[in-house]
Order: structure tokens, then C-alpha cells, then sequence
């Protein structure tokens, strides 16, 4: 109950805030990056259902950034193409990657995997005459849209809020509906107990392979929808840091529903943007407060609600 | 009719040789025993049939059909399920829980149709949930089908071990000690169940230690040391065999 009113507001929330906001153009534009953050967040915990965590994601978000900036600048494709193009090469460049990745275990998944993310940075910095190199790659126009006679130019941050919530809602609904049914079972099972899954009948390595890459396929459109706004992408946008900090949102937020890495990303992103006079300081502030939430609210912000039930009904007990 | 039959395998791992040149059938309706003292190679002969582990050397075939080299869960699919040495369940799931993972074979299953949870999807796992609860009622879970697995005690979690085993409909299932670390009461209740498994049709391999189940239950038995087949035959065979007694139970044991 507390469950669906609390998914029912974020939603109201969300979808009035420019109006709540009076089109305040720097809330919106924390908007928008929370609705990036969501999105990242939310498809790495889906790895984290099997018992992984990459930290290649951001690396496979600069996939689909990429591949969609480049089908823009070099073939005058817009984004409506190029997101959905970069969404497919994430996810084919995925499916290639984790056949030998997820075949490791463990920390040797994290180092494999760190590598991967640190590789795929480099190899846009390095291909300097088709990457654009460190400097990477500008004018990435944002969209344009007919409807019905009318014109919408997505350089408006209004409607580009709008978009990406449209897209990010799109991609958590798929994560939660993907995670209640049987394939989010298969996926605990295999987080609990690889060898008794196998041994039940259900083929591992191909779960792991296609949950891996549909992952990194939200990561690729997330990633097409970050380069149109900002309309300028560098290798940096997705370095180890990226991957990092949808980790600590995850964290945060909590491991063992889908509402963790959304109420995780949305808070942090939040407070991130407060301490961007702080500079360097807010990764320290960042180290603090998930130290702070490993060990002092274990089970992260989700756990929250549950908490204070209890809290109020000892109370009752006591006092009664 | 055999149903399993195992021709010349051999297991090495590294310099390591766990099993040499094991020939062996199992003939379908009958409780067939594997025994042996610690190190015989009993397990690592489940790791080989159930394809846990690769085979170095030899033929696995069931149902006249060979499956070594096969994955696990291509062997499951065959009719082949099995249980380990240690409890194994998804602790973090319910009883019911780990018996619709259990189910999966039947799930008829597809990323598509459970995202979309068409009318097959639902269907298929409304059958499941019923024939799930079937099979726990016959293993006497049934009223703990909402717990969480880990909550359960030992001799329950062992019986839910072999439940999620029966959830996939096998003709050969393979017990690897199931009544490790129970008391009496709870060994009965064991040696009741494996019974009426292969009454419904079902035929067991079984590793056990306890001789008392080893020689109630078993139709004929397997006597493994040191990865070779010293003996084989049905329990008063068994018994009586000096060669076991000396390597399995100790030359001067005194057996009754």
C-alpha cells in the first residue's frame, strides 16, 4: 500500500514539476539528469539480480551516446534514428562482451569488467579522426517533432524533461515488470544458487548473457538521450566514475527492490548538485555518506518505510 | 530395462584420479545404491552423470541416449535430476517459491511471454503452483509452503531439497545423502518418502552412509573404493562379500 502511494506520488511529482518548479531552468535541468541517473541506476541493479556488478556500464551508456551523436553528425540522422540505433549497438557490443565476461566470477567479474568500461573510454579517446578523441564530439542537435502541425523543438528544456521522463519511466517499467515475472525469478535464483539453478534445468550462461545485455542496452538509449541534451559528449561523460556512482545510488537506495536504485539516484543526484560548489569535495561527501548507509541503515533508504513501521508499533507496545 | 548405463568412465582432475574404469547400469524401478568409504568417488560419480563436471574418459547414457558432455541443465531436460551432499535450496525465496523455480522445465518459458504474461504464461504457472503444491503435500511440506526456506528445520529443508528435484518430473533421480545429519525420526520419515518415490515410478540413485537405510532401501548395490567398483550386487551379496568388508568396513569389522 505505503508501496503503490509512494510509486503514485513520485509519478504525480514528476510529471507536474515543471509547473511546481515555475519552469525554473537549473531544477530542470537537475530534473532531467536525475531521470539519466534513474535510468543508469535502475538497469545496473537489473545486472545486480543475478549476483553482478559492472562497472561497465557508464561505458556502454557512452556506446549508445556515441553511436547516436555520430549517426547525427557524420549522416544527418536525428536522434529519433540514432537512439534506438545506439540502444542496438550497445546491446550487440554487449552480447559479444559478456560471453567471455560472464564467464568469470566474483572479483574477477569486477576487475574484468572495470577493464571493459576502461577499455571502452580509451577507444573513443584514441580513434581521434571518428571519435573526435579527448575532445570529443559537438553540436549533437537535440530532436525536433512534428505533431499534428505543431512543432516541438527539444532543445526547450520542457520538453526535453518530458522525453527523457518518458523514456526513463519506459525503462523502469520494462526492469519491474522483467523482475516480477519469471525471468526476475530465474534471475534471484541464479544470484542465490548458480549450481542448483543449473540443475533444475535452467541454462545459466544464456540468462546471464541476454540479462547482461538488455541491461546494457537501457544503458545505450540512456546514454543517446544524455548526448542530445547536452549536445556535447567527451570520453570522460562515461569513464570508471560514472559506473561508480550509479553503484553508490544503487547502494543507497537499497539492493532488494527496484525501488533502491530509483529513490537511491533520484536523492543523490539531489544532493550532488548541491555540493557542486564543493568541487572535488563532493566525491569525499559521496565516500561518506555510503559508509554512513552501509553502516548505519544496512539495506539502504528502501528499508526506510519498514523501519518506522516497527519503530511505531515498539513504541505502541511500550507505551500501551 | 536399463535405464542409466555408464561404460568405462574415468575422472581425473589434474594428477588426481577419482574415478577408473566404472562400468555400471541402473535398471529402471529399482533403487540402486552407490557406496564406499570417504574418497571412493561416490559424489564425483553424481558430478560426472549430472554433467557438474566434465567427463575425462569413458560413456554416460540414459535412456539410450548418450549425455556426457551434455550441460547440467540439458541433463535435467533428459529426466535426470539430482540433490547434493549439502543442502542446497534459494534460502532467500518461500518453500512455494523455490518450487516454481523448481518447475522451471514446464514453465514452458520464454523471455516474451513472461514479459508480457500472456494467457500461456499464466496458464502454464497457474498448473505449476498446483502440481508445485502436489509434490510438496507428498513430501509433507505442504504446510510450511509459505516460510522461507532457510526458516525450516534440517530434516525439512532436506526433504525440500528433493522436492525441487521432483518438481522437474525425473525417471532417474539421484539422492546424494539424504539422511546426513538427521536423527531417527527424521531417517524414518526419510526412508518413507524414498519409497514412495519409486512407487510413483520413479527410480533413485542413492549414496547413503547409514547402512541401516542402505540395506532397507536399496535393490541392488554399487561398492566403490578408490574410484573402482570392488563389488556389486544386491544388499545380502553385499554383506557378505569379504572383499567389501575388508575395504569398506575394515577387515576385522565385526557386521551383524
Amino acid at each position: 500500500m505505503t508501496r503503490k502511494l509512494t510509486w503514485l506520488a513520485t509519478s504525480i511529482v514528476a510529471l507536474l514539476l515543471p509547473v511546481l518548479c515555475g519552469y525554473d531552468r537549473f531544477i530542470l535541468h537537475v530534473a532531467i539528469t536525475i531521470t539519466f541517473n534513474v535510468a543508469l541506476a535502475t538497469s545496473l541493479w537489473l545486472i545486480w539480480t543475478l549476483g553482478f556488478i559492472s562497472f561497465a556500464h557508464a561505458g556502454f551508456m557512452g556506446i549508445g551516446a556515441y553511436a547516436s551523436a555520430l549517426l547525427l553528425t557524420k549522416l544527418g540522422w536525428p536522434m529519433w534514428a540514432g537512439m534506438w540505433f545506439g540502444a542496438m549497438v550497445a546491446g550487440a557490443v554487449a552480447v559479444l562482451i559478456s560471453m567471455p565476461l560472464m564467464r568469470t566470477r566474483a572479483v574477477y567479474f569486477f576487475m574484468a569488467s572495470w577493464a571493459v568500461g576502461e577499455v571502452i573510454k580509451r577507444v573513443f579517446a584514441y580513434y581521434r579522426d571518428f571519435f573526435g578523441g579527448w575532445d570529443g564530439i559537438f553540436n549533437i542537435a537535440p530532436p525536433k517533432l512534428l505533431l499534428f502541425g505543431l512543432e516541438i523543438d527539444f532543445a526547450s528544456r520542457i520538453a526535453y524533461y518530458y522525453l527523457a521522463l518518458i523514456v526513463c519511466s519506459l525503462i523502469v517499467l520494462a526492469i519491474a515488470r522483467l523482475n516480477a515475472s519469471r525471468t526476475g525469478m530465474i534471475y534471484w535464483s541464479i544470484h542465490q544458487n548458480e549450481t542448483l539453478a543449473q540443475h533444475v534445468g535452467i541454462d545459466i550462461f544464456r540468462h546471464k548473457v541476454i540479462c547482461f545485455t538488455v541491461a546494457c542496452v537501457f544503458a545505450g538509449l540512456t546514454g543517446a538521450l544524455y548526448a542530445h541534451y547536452h549536445t556535447y559528449i567527451n570520453p570522460k561523460s562515461f569513464d570508471i566514475w560514472k559506473s561508480e556512482f550509479a553503484l553508490v545510488h544503487v547502494i543507497v537506495g537499497g539492493l532488494s527492490s527496484i525501488g533502491g536504485p530509483v529513490i537511491g539516484a533520484i536523492s543523490l543526484t539531489i544532493v550532488d548538485e548541491l555540493l557542486r560548489a564543493t568541487g572535488y569535495f563532493r566525491v569525499i561527501f559521496f565516500g561518506v555518506i555510503l559508509i554512513a548507509t552501509v553502516l548505519l541503515l544496512p539495506g539502504g533508504l528502501e528499508t526506510i518505510p519498514g523501519r518506522l513501521r516497527r519503530l511505531m508499533k515498539a513504541r505502541k507496545e511500550q507505551g500501551g | 530395462m536399463q535405464l542409466l548405463t555408464i561404460d568405462h568412465l574415468a575422472m581425473q582432475f589434474g594428477g588426481l584420479v577419482a574415478i577408473k574404469d566404472l562400468s555400471m547400469t541402473v535398471e529402471a524401478g529399482t533403487i540402486h545404491g552407490v557406496i564406499g568409504p570417504n574418497g571412493a568417488g561416490k559424489t564425483t560419480l553424481f558430478n560426472a552423470i549430472s554433467g557438474r563436471h566434465k567427463v575425462t574418459k569413458g560413456r554416460i547414457r540414459f535412456k539410450d541416449k548418450a549425455i556426457n558432455g551434455l550441460k547440467p541443465h540439458k541433463i535435467v531436460a533428459q529426466g535426470l535430476a539430482r540433490t547434493f551432499q549439502h543442502v542446497t535450496l534459494f534460502k532467500d525465496f518461500s518453500v512455494l517459491k523455490n518450487m516454481m523455480v523448481g518447475r522451471h522445465l514446464h514453465s514452458g518459458y520464454s523471455y516474451w511471454g513472461a514479459l508480457i504474461n500472456s494467457a500461456g504464461t499464466r496458464r502454464a504457472e497457474a498448473e505449476n503452483a498446483t502440481r508445485a503444491r502436489e509434490i510438496l503435500d507428498f513430501v509433507g511440506l505442504s504446510a510450511v509452503a509459505d516460510d522461507d526456506a532457510s526458516s525450516l528445520p534440517h530434516g525439512h529443508q532436506r526433504a525440500l531439497g528433493i522436492a525441487i528435484a521432483l518438481a522437474s518430473e525425473p525417471q532417474l533421480l539421484m539422492l546424494d545423502e539424504p539422511c546426513a545429519g538427521m536423527n531417527s525420526d527424521e531417517t524414518r520419515t526419510m526412508i518413507e518418502l524414498i519409497e514412495r518415490i519409486r512407487q510413483d515410478g520413479t527410480s533413485i540413485m542413492l549414496i547413503e552412509h547409514d547402512m541401516k537405510v542402505v540395506m532397507h532401501l536399496c535393490d541392488k548395490i554399487t561398492v566403490l573404493n578408490f574410484g573402482t567398483k570392488i563389488a556389486e550386487g544386491t544388499p545380502q551379496e553385499i554383506l557378505k562379500n569379504p572383499l567389501v568388508h575388508e575395504a569398506y568396513l575394515g577387515t576385522s569389522a565385526n557386521v551383524a
